[in-house]
């Protein structure tokens, strides 16, 4: 899984976003380091709808324009989860081996 | 891009870049939430934003690689493209391995030459000619063995150190290509100008193909056709100036010509039986990257003729090998068209994990 895709995975966990929700909520939940074109989010978007993992939630009227939301799917939230946790298994063993607080206990 | 547009339009304007079909699923969409990044909710401000603002580069750039991205379709995308983006893969693959291959050939006329190998035979005379010194030589050997890296980073799936080594080898040939024009050292210069383009420049840009969705070469069969095509092609040539028949052999750009047109040839029984069998036969595309090969090897060889204009029976020898891959492609292009409009969309590759 790609960073940008683990990213809107994860904007979407706690609830169905539109587009440029999106957008900012990666933004922020990467503290600032992606910043999403929206060109580069609907390549995002397209392959993880082509995969199941995220669907269209409703569309809603906005500035005369319609906002699309989109929301995980089940198999969206296990494969963020899985990733979620061989991420944070990964980051244990970094800061094992830098000898930083959180890592794995010896032994 | 007309001055009368507001932002909307112009945006939707830089979206025509993306395939239809793409356009038809996503272009509302994209276009709200690109306007819900410029607005404010003032409406003098927002105003102003509507008449004078203009899609950022970056935002332009994105809208671009995606259309990259899906014309040189991977899984997922409509026949069609991915089609071309199979071709182009495996056109891309095919040049980049006769790079390759020219690095092995260039490698061994060095160890032939410096007497390296004990075991080679005595360099003959119409090889042995003088031991080229300074840097350049050495640089462009270095270059050519690169494209063996380039090659098999690219088989293995290392797309991104592929694309960024071959970008840099294209920026070194680009510079000694340039320092030989203006040195005049250039023997031929519309063959090396038109060569960089097509096989150099072009070809870094079409390993846009080898994208995230793209699916994996077949590594056993790319990785054989290394030492097969070395001993096919660049070893016989080796052997025929090693013999000093140099006359016969055609230059580089009537060498490609020939090449493709076998390689059509080759290919032309299953292209032809495909078409008996009908379009759930195959895919194609095979067809479809040889004749994007036999048109690029088509625009070197016209193009390279003239540096012979004063030279009629060279114009001949060009116009021949011209005429044999015209009537070799001829047997593919049928198989070529096909491959485009056959039915059934790929499945979506399965991911790891």
């Amino acid at each position: 899984m790609t960073g940008q895709a683990f990213f809107v995975l994860t904007a979407l966990a706690d609830g169905p976003r539109h587009g440029y929700g999106i957008v900012g909520e990666v933004a922020e939940l990467s503290q600032g380091r992606v910043k999403l074109k929206i060109g580069g989010l609907y390549g995002v978007l397209d392959r993880l709808t082509a995969e199941g993992l995220i669907e269209p939630d409703r569309e809603e009227a906005h500035g005369g324009r319609l906002r699309r939301y989109y929301r995980l799917t089940r198999d969206g939230r296990r494969a963020l989860a899985e990733e979620a946790e061989l991420r944070a298994a990964t980051a244990r063993v970094v800061r094992t081996r830098l000898g930083l607080a959180g890592g794995e206990a010896a032994g | 891009m007309s001055g009368d547009l507001d932002l909307e339009q112009r945006y939707r304007w830089v979206l025509r870049l993306l395939p239809g079909y793409y356009r038809d699923k996503w272009e509302e969409d994209m276009v709200a939430a690109f306007l819900d990044s410029w607005m404010t909710g003032d409406p003098d401000e927002d105003s102003v934003t509507m008449e004078y603002d203009r899609p950022t580069r970056q935002e332009i750039a994105s809208v671009v690689a995606l259309a990259a991205r899906l014309y040189l379709g991977g899984a997922g995308t409509p026949r069609r493209y991915f089609a071309w983006g199979q071709a182009v893969r495996l056109a891309v693959l095919a040049v980049v391995l006769v790079h390759a291959t020219q690095g092995l050939a260039g490698l061994t006329l060095l160890t032939w030459r410096r007497h390296l190998a004990g075991w080679f035979p005595a360099l003959p005379a119409s090889l042995a000619g003088p031991v080229p010194g300074g840097a350049w030589p050495a640089v462009m050997n270095a270059v050519d063995c690169v494209w063996i890296v380039i090659f098999v980073a690219l088989v293995l799936g290392h797309h991104q150190t592929a694309r960024v080594v071959a970008a840099l080898a294209v920026g070194v040939d680009l510079v000694f290509l340039l320092q030989a024009q203006f040195a005049g050292l250039l023997l031929r210069p519309l063959g090396a100008w038109s060569s960089w383009f097509l096989f150099d420049f072009a070809l870094v840009l079409a390993m846009a193909a080898f994208h995230r969705d793209a699916p994996p070469a077949a590594r056993r069969p790319w990785l054989l056709a290394l030492p097969g095509y070395f001993l096919l092609v660049p070893v016989p040539v080796l052997v025929i100036q090693a013999t000093g028949n140099q006359a016969w052999l055609p230059d580089s750009a009537g060498l490609g010509c020939l090449v493709v047109a076998v390689a059509c040839l080759a290919h032309a029984p299953r292209a032809l039986s495909r078409s008996r069998s009908g379009p759930a036969a195959g895919s194609g595309v095979w067809s479809l990257a040889l004749t994007l090969l036999a048109a690029a090897a088509g625009v070197w060889r016209i193009v390279s003729l003239g540096s012979y204009v004063h030279d009629p029976h060279l114009i001949h020898v060009g116009l021949a090998e011209l005429l044999i891959l015209l009537a070799a492609v001829a047997l593919v292009v049928p198989d070529a068209a096909r491959a485009q409009t056959a039915a059934p969309a790929p499945p979506l590759y399965p991911r790891p994990g």
